[in-house]
């Protein structure tokens, strides 16, 4: 009896590893390969907005290399001031949104601090859900209006 | 039992009857008398016969009476309305058959007759109950030629004679309205009447909400660029803002006092303060990590209601003003904002997100206990706010598409549209009192 249990293990680690493999070959997305940049590439791309999940202020790891790159427009560009617009898609609650929505303008202050810009560079102002930038009533719409947005000034 | 005839002699017996007794104790005791005769037997029985008139004037006057009394009794979802039954009068000597009344069900017989002074209408009203009691008798002179406000001023004598508690007639609401292109603030009677537009910021106004003396209104206004509280004081007409850098949301007033509880983010963090009447900040009343928005007082003033998200997602919890210690309130549900702490101080109300997306309102006992959910199936139902009396509920629904106001009993039935005018409104505040 006592041989039977090393050779389950024997069989089984091979077994995990193989079923392992077949999970990750379905669950990888092929990254789409990105479209060569314009012939005379500008030597700093403009600013962006950046996006959030529902009911969060966190600025996700792809919001934070866009903030890189807008904090690079901010360093090249340095007469320049900004109002970041914090906005929220229309589910939940007004009142609520419009904080939520400041919040969001004040995470990312602070990380384009982190970046190096000059704080008093940066204004922030909560727009709530009161400014969709699509007025569509499914996710594909919320999920552009839960963002900040930023404005040269 | 006797009917007395003479309509002059019954005048004279309650007009004296009047001078004995304090009106608001007999409307007491005969609201009491008619709550514990229909105990458990539900809405009160009123026969409305026709105001009766003599010449065009007069008749017209007392069709348009006719129809805001018993607008104003329908509104309030109390009461079984009937027209007087054919044989309501002896057809020899038009004396009154009481037992045309009692055979119909009904509790209450109301009539009247109107008339004129000059030009200025005049209406006698008489209330009987089924025995020939008579539990009103009084007479109404129009203020100009303002007819709603004669049938109203009767419509709430007589629910504060049935029912023993001041009527919403009288009351209005203030909300927002997009019907410009631009959000700005309206007022409209109880009832969606008389809309009137408040503010022409041409910016976005939001949260509207009046002091409970009626003097002032404060609601939260884009004008400046960014949300700012702006005050007005509507005796004066001179309007004041807080000018704090960051957000101003949602004002609630602190009943007895001419302070009003607003969230600022000034100091970082979004923290709700008490605010007074001139623009100035008295001082903070929450402290808490994240976002503490929405307030709503009890009805002494010593407690907040408001929503907060120090332990996560957004919840409601209520602090006591003088320790400044708060505990949770609501534990059900992941996304619950928007409380409404109702006058009769023992209940909250408050719009929960469910699973489904769908927005809903439910009503919850101060103490945590008894939560019931009043509104379902019918897609976003948002921003309750109590009538003065505590008997009905306003909100904003998005039942029929866009967001219209919708009114309420205070256990979630008999629920229909305010108003129907253009655009989207929402955000209604039960706050202007008779």
């Amino acid at each position: 009896m006592s041989y039977i249990k090393p050779l389950s293990r024997v069989l089984y680690v091979p077994a995990v590893l193989f079923l392992g493999a077949c999970c990750c070959n379905k669950s990888v997305v092929k990254p789409t390969p990105k479209a060569p940049p314009a012939l005379p590439a500008p030597v700093v791309a403009p600013m962006s907005d950046i996006f959030f999940d529902f009911d969060r202020s966190v600025i996700t790891p792809a919001s934070q290399d866009q903030l890189r790159k807008n904090a690079e427009w901010m360093a090249a560009n340095a007469g320049k001031n900004v109002t970041l617009e914090g906005h929220c898609d229309e589910r939940g609650t007004s009142e609520y949104n419009m904080a939520l929505g400041e919040r969001r303008a004040q995470a990312t202050k602070e990380s384009m601090s982190s970046f190096g810009v000059d704080s008093a560079r940066m204004s922030t102002v909560s727009f709530g859900e009161e400014k969709p930038f699509d007025i569509g009533h499914d996710e594909a719409a919320w999920s552009k209006n839960r963002r900040v947005h930023f404005v040269e000034k | 039992m006797r009917v007395n005839k003479n309509p002059v002699t019954v005048l004279v017996i309650v007009l004296l009857a009047l001078l004995f007794l304090p009106i608001t104790l007999r409307a007491e005791q005969v609201g009491e008398y008619i709550a514990i005769s229909k105990e458990g037997s539900g809405r009160i029985s009123i026969v409305l016969d026709k105001i009766a008139s003599k010449g065009r004037l007069e008749s017209t006057w007392a069709g348009s009476t006719d129809g805001t009394i018993k607008g104003a009794l329908d509104f309030t979802g109390l009461f079984n309305l009937m027209p007087a039954p054919l044989n309501i009068r002896n057809a020899q000597d038009g004396t009154l058959n009481l037992g045309s009344i009692s055979s119909v069900g009904a509790d209450v017989f109301v009539a009247g007759t109107m008339s004129q002074k000059l030009g200025v209408p005049l209406l006698d009203m008489q209330v009987l109950d089924a025995t020939g009691k008579v539990l009103l008798a009084r007479k109404y002179e129009g203020r100009g030629n303002n007819l709603r406000e004669i049938g109203l001023r009767f419509a709430a004598d007589l629910v504060e004679l049935l029912t023993g508690k001041r009527s919403v007639f009288g009351t209005g609401i203030v909300f927002v309205s997009n019907r410009t292109g631009n959000k700005e603030i309206y007022r409209c009677d109880f009832d969606g009447q008389n809309i009137r537009q408040l503010t022409s910021s041409g910016s976005i106004s939001l949260t509207p909400a009046v002091s409970h003396d009626g003097r002032y209104l404060a609601w939260t206004d884009y004008t400046s660029g960014r949300p700012d509280l702006y005050i007005r004081d509507m005796s004066r007409n001179v309007t004041v803002s807080v000018r704090k850098q960051g957000v101003s949301i949602s004002p609630a007033w602190r009943p007895g006092t001419a302070q009003c509880a607003t969230t600022l983010s000034h100091q970082g963090d979004q923290d709700i303060y008490l605010i007074n009447a001139d623009g100035t900040v008295a001082r903070r009343l929450t402290n808490g990590r994240g976002i503490d928005v929405s307030p709503s007082f009890s009805p002494d003033g010593s407690k907040m209601a408001f929503v907060s998200t120090r332990e996560g997602r957004p919840q409601i919890f209520i602090q006591d003003i003088a320790s400044g210690v708060a505990r949770r309130l609501t534990y059900s549900g992941n996304y619950n904002t928007q409380p409404a702490w109702s006058p009769t101080g023992d209940k909250i109300l408050y719009s929960s997100m469910q699973k489904s997306g769908e927005i809903n309102i439910f009503m919850i006992n101060s103490d945590g206990s008894g939560m019931m959910q009043l509104t379902s199936g019918s897609r976003n139902n948002e921003y309750p706010s109590w009538s003065p009396d505590g008997s009905m509920i306003v909100f904003s629904s998005s039942r029929q598409g866009p967001r219209k106001l919708f009114v309420m009993n205070a256990d979630g039935s008999n629920q229909r549209p305010l108003l129907q005018i253009d655009g989207e409104q929402q955000q209604p505040s039960w706050s202007l009192k008779n």
